[in-house]
């Protein structure tokens, strides 16, 4: 969910907050130095979503690759190929994200779920959670999110 | 002199998207992601966003004129809008999609038929303002020497 504006005094306080956020941005984006290679599954029925995911996820150095629908996630998973990482979206073309990661777990796959998706209700984050998902994120996915989740995958 | 002119048009641009909350901080998130080997990264991600999203948009607005439209599948491409509309920092567009499915989970049809035409307008007009926006700082990019 965007972040709202502070409402007192608009333009100083916008500069402020807009200036302290990305200065902190900023610094989380080139902080991090991961010393393992890292993978990661983006699972997103929307491409500019997806895209920006994987960009966001390769700009830490993770190496990337995205499917648009549920029903290829499950497959490539079962394929034999691993992630570190599968960030999943609930909403999903063909198989949708909840039904996609019960068959991922059920795989007997534990790497780390993300689920990331635009639905803010209680009932879809426990939904999600109970699919299988270890995080549940409010879209957008940020680096405020992601880089603890990184650094913990890495052993940091 | 010329380009520096120029670059305080543009920053005044930009400064102006925030100020008038059209854009939000993830669109600064954006900006950080472009760096040299991708110098119009933020631009492509908007060609991208503006391609699908007026796509979608066609195909609500034609759905409209018919009798079979369904709260569903407004529902359904809202939900698809949203996700990338807050992806890229559209912040207006944002809200009149969120107030949108606020009129549409009560069930009103038409209330929600009106909140997506002023999503669209709202949508038009962060077009309208980005494009030329993208344009200006292409023109004035300075070339990469070989």
């Amino acid at each position: 969910m965007a972040p709202t504006l502070p409402s007192s005094d608009q333009a100083s306080d916008q500069d402020n907050w807009d200036n302290g956020r990305l200065a902190r941005k900023r610094q989380l984006l080139i902080e991090i130095v991961l010393r393992n290679r890292l993978t990661a599954l983006v699972v997103d029925g929307d491409t500019t979503c997806r895209v920006l995911e994987q960009l966001l996820l390769r700009s830490y150095g993770v190496q990337t690759q995205g499917v648009d629908n549920g029903r290829d996630a499950v497959a490539l998973i079962a394929s034999g190929v691993k992630f570190d990482l599968i960030i999943i979206d609930m909403i999903l073309p063909v198989l949708n994200g909840l039904e996609a990661t019960r068959q991922i777990r059920d795989m007997g796959v534990h790497c780390k779920m993300l689920g990331v998706t635009i639905c803010s209700g209680e009932s879809e984050r426990q939904a999600f959670l109970a699919a299988g998902v270890d995080v549940f994120i409010e879209k957008p996915l940020d680096p405020e999110h992601l880089v603890p989740i990184l650094r913990e995958l890495d052993g940091q | 002199m010329e380009s520096k002119h120029v670059n305080q048009q543009i920053a005044a641009m930009r400064q102006s998207f925030f100020d008038e909350e059209v854009l939000d901080e993830f669109f600064s998130q954006l900006e950080q992601l472009e760096d040299q080997n991708n110098p119009n990264f933020v631009e492509e991600v908007f060609t991208m966003y503006f391609r699908d999203s007026t796509t979608l948009l066609e195909t609500v607005e034609q759905a409209m004129k018919t009798i079979s439209i369904t709260l569903a599948k407004m529902d359904k491409i809202l939900h698809q809008l949203k996700g990338s509309s807050a992806s890229v920092g559209a912040n207006k567009v944002l809200n009149e999609i969120n107030k949108t499915r606020q009129v549409l989970e009560k069930g009103n049809l038409e209330g929600t038929k009106a909140g997506i035409w002023e999503m669209r307008k709202k949508y038009g007009s962060l077009k309208a303002k980005l494009e030329p926006y993208f344009q200006l700082k292409q023109a004035n990019s300075v070339p990469q020497e070989k």
